[in-house]
């Protein structure tokens, strides 16, 4: 059962965003700069699941937002 | 569009993708372990195992590529060293742990001193599956 995220996993969650986005980016680089064809194959790979997980934690934000609260609890 | 514009040399670049993975994969177990809502850590657990596995590959590409340089072996001695002490501790804690309760208790495996006869310079934790019921080991 879906509880409302917590200040601390919201955080987590964020971060783990911006952590998702970098490693993407960084593939992007190594799957087109890289003379080494394993390097550029693993890299093309890899830049499909950092977009899966970015896609993952963005879904988590919003099946949390219709349950959170608007007001500050106590 | 594959121009190979070095920004960084292949194995520079690689290793900082490694190292990101490898910081990753601590955030993600630490977002599990902190996580209060059992959906939340389920989701957490699910990413790091993923990047878990991404690191474990990138690593086996880089390693084939000689991009990286593993520590070297250590020494028999090193381990055997190391085993005979936590067989030590394992029985002081089986003492320990006897005062207090009364359950089954784990066997030293590692090193006995006296290999038995026929399986001189056996490693022994490569003798599996690890019997668990041999008399314990009395060290001198």
């Amino acid at each position: 059962m879906l509880q409302p995220l917590t200040a601390k996993e919201l955080e987590y969650i964020a971060d783990s965003m911006s952590n998702e986005d970098l490693l993407l980016k960084q593939n992007a680089v190594l799957a087109s700069s890289s003379s080494n064809p394993a390097l550029r194959q693993t890299a093309q790979q890899f830049i499909a699941v950092h977009q899966q997980h970015y896609q993952t934690l963005l879904q988590a934000l919003h099946q949390h937002a219709g349950i959170a609260p608007t007001q500050p609890q106590n | 569009m594959n121009q190979h514009q070095s920004i960084l040399p292949d194995e520079d670049l690689a290793s900082v993708v490694l190292s990101d993975l490898k910081r990753v994969v601590r955030e993600y177990a630490t977002a599990a372990t902190e996580s209060t809502c059992p959906e939340v850590r389920k989701l957490f657990t699910s990413l790091l195992n993923s990047t878990l596995q991404l690191q474990g590959q990138l690593f086996t590409v880089m390693q084939q590529n000689q991009m990286y340089n593993t520590s070297s072996p250590a020494l028999r001695q090193e381990i055997d060293k190391q085993g005979k002490q936590y067989d030590q501790t394992l029985q002081k804690t089986n003492q320990f742990v006897q005062q207090r309760l009364s359950i089954p208790q784990q066997q030293p495996v590692y090193y006995t001193g006296q290999p038995p006869a026929g399986q001189l310079g056996q490693v022994p934790f490569q003798q599996q599956p690890v019997p668990n019921h041999h008399s314990p080991v009395q060290y001198s």
